[in-house]
């Protein structure tokens, strides 16, 4: 009786954890003008009407192209400070690392609208180069803290002994070192890349209005517009998501991302 | 020659404190001049008149204003509304999930992750279809015989919402917390007599009041600060701090006000989220899937 309750409950958060998604990708194949669930009749017209939208194409590729660069940057920025800080002694060394750890406390709109100003300030013009900026800060601390799991449970005795048995230091790093990390890596880059083409907050900052990343675009056209196109938008991103999932479940696992594991980086 | 040696130790300790510094450095140029930077600006900014005086002002206003009061009023209560939803829903699935073989805890834990890992405007816009005037909800209701209440654009709307991006987060150390108690005590327990609801009284919960308060200060302040699902699912009549903060940035243009507000904001959840990380660290957090 109590398992049998504790299924139905189980299934019941399920549901409730899965149901915009369901309904969001259910009711794009609607053929009605309005959003309704459950669709009424079954269509394409929607996901044509997508790619029919010459402004969601170009904040599409807007979107990607940051997301791609913010994932490189932050891959490789996260494995020279993440060796830095594993390997070498430095001034600021404590310091960087609090940054790292305590960045995330700082909420997202307040780094947004500190940006905004400080951009002002400089006299920064907002372009695609200072939204890759401003995404960093939100992916960098996850490759590093990722670059330094992979690195202790790298064993430097076979380091030592490539070294010892002749090899280059660079043959080493290539051979050995990078080896040891490459899993989390990826996995970091491709937390990096959602993360910069999910970003709604930072971005609405900014943007301007012939400059908008895709969340961006969506949340102003939410606000004029209900129809069907933006659940069929939805469907596409979710399938998007679904497959970077796969891929970090794969190199790292998901639940190490969200602090779900204790050995953080010491 | 202990001499030749310390020279030698010192040069190549020198080496590799550049190299640190060197391959550090990107990150720390990174973080000073995008992060340190920008919140320096911010808290300077929210000291400054709209011309650039100095001026206690904003806080004054901010603090004055029974208007701007109730606003933090009510984010502290949506935040600890949304708090208590997590720890309602988020506890018995924990205790469902420590019986389950890797396995089913592994798709189980993917499944709560999962509202983290997609993009925010599209998971807000599945609950506005959702709860929307041709949504499941409505149409079940009408089926019954009801008519539909208004469920969008108020408080309850944005506690739904809220509740299922942060349920993972009370899990998470909750499920920790779970783990670490001793699994003899409850059989053990049992054996002197006791019956299943005083093991869970005096045995299972108590022992993970850890997770649980990890769980409370994370969900309560990212709560108190996010601005995408409460600004979709609530509108203009939910009034959360961050909305304001960005009305006031982007709308009334008024960048020191916008600034002070933010600060507070920072206030109210940075605190509570380094205690979280302390917690963590002191080894609370150590979940391990399968």
């Amino acid at each position: 009786m109590t398992r049998l309750l504790g299924r139905v409950f189980a299934a019941l958060v399920g549901l409730f954890l899965v149901a915009p998604v369901l309904v969001t990708v259910a009711s794009s194949l609607t053929t009605t003008r309005y959003v309704t669930f459950p669709p009424q009749g079954i269509t394409l017209h929607w996901y044509a009407e997508v790619f029919r939208k010459e402004e969601f194409l170009s904040s599409f590729a807007l979107s990607a192209g940051v997301a791609l660069a913010a994932a490189a940057v932050s891959a490789v920025v996260g494995l020279a400070c993440g060796l830095a800080i594993h390997r070498h002694r430095f001034p600021g060394r404590g310091a960087l690392e609090a940054v790292l750890s305590g960045a995330f406390a700082v909420p997202t709109i307040v780094l947004g609208i500190g940006l905004l100003q400080w951009f002002a300030q400089m006299g920064l013009a907002s372009s695609a180069f200072t939204l890759l900026l401003a995404h960093l800060v939100l992916t960098v601390p996850y490759t590093v803290r990722l670059v330094l799991a992979g690195l202790a449970g790298l064993d430097r005795s076979a380091e030592k002994a490539a070294a010892g048995l002749g090899a280059a230091p660079f043959l080493v790093f290539w051979h050995v070192t990078l080896p040891a990390v490459r899993g989390p890596l990826i996995g970091g880059a491709f937390f990096a890349f959602i993360t910069s083409f999910d970003d709604l907050t930072v971005a609405l900052f900014v943007v301007t209005t012939d400059l908008q990343t895709l969340p961006v675009r969506i949340f102003n056209y939410m606000q004029y517009d209900y129809d069907p196109t933006v659940t069929a938008i939805g469907t596409l991103m979710v399938l998007f998501a679904a497959v970077a999932v796969v891929v970090i479940e794969r190199f790292v696992g998901v639940a190490r991302l969200f602090g779900a594991d204790a050995e953080q980086h010491r | 020659m202990a001499a030749v040696g310390r020279v030698a130790d010192g040069a190549l300790s020198r080496s590799r404190w550049r190299t640190g510094l060197l391959l550090a450095l990107p990150a720390i140029a990174i973080f000073a001049l995008l992060f340190i930077a920008p919140l320096f600006t911010l808290v300077a900014n929210s000291f400054r008149t709209q011309t650039g005086a100095f001026t206690l002002g904003n806080y004054e206003r901010f603090l004055g204003d029974p208007f701007y009061r109730g606003v933090l009023w009510n984010t502290l209560k949506v935040a600890a509304m949304t708090t208590i939803g997590c720890l309602l829903i988020g506890y018995p699935f924990a205790l469902y999930l420590r019986g389950r073989s890797p396995r089913v805890r592994n798709w189980l834990a993917l499944l709560l992750l999962s509202p983290l890992l997609i993009s925010m405007v599209i998971r807000a816009y599945g609950w506005l279809v959702v709860l929307g005037p041709n949504g499941p909800v409505a149409s079940v209701l009408k089926w019954i015989g009801i008519t539909p209440p208004q469920l969008l654009y108020n408080d309850t709307a944005v506690l739904i919402g809220m509740v299922h991006v942060m349920l993972a987060y009370m899990v998470l150390p909750l499920m920790g917390s779970l783990d670490r108690i001793d699994p003899t005590l409850v059989p053990a327990a049992k054996g002197l007599g006791a019956p299943a609801w005083t093991c869970f009284w005096r045995i299972t919960l108590p022992l993970s009041a850890p997770g649980m308060l990890a769980g409370a200060m994370i969900v309560f302040s990212l709560t108190a600060s996010s601005f995408v699902t409460p600004a979709i699912l609530g509108g203009p009549k939910v009034k959360l701090m961050p909305y304001f903060v960005y009305t006031q940035a982007t709308t009334t243009l008024d960048w020191p006000y916008a600034a002070a507000i933010g600060f507070v904001l920072v206030v109210v959840t940075t605190g509570l989220l380094l205690g979280y990380a302390r917690l963590l660290r002191r080894g609370n957090g150590d979940v391990v899937f399968g």
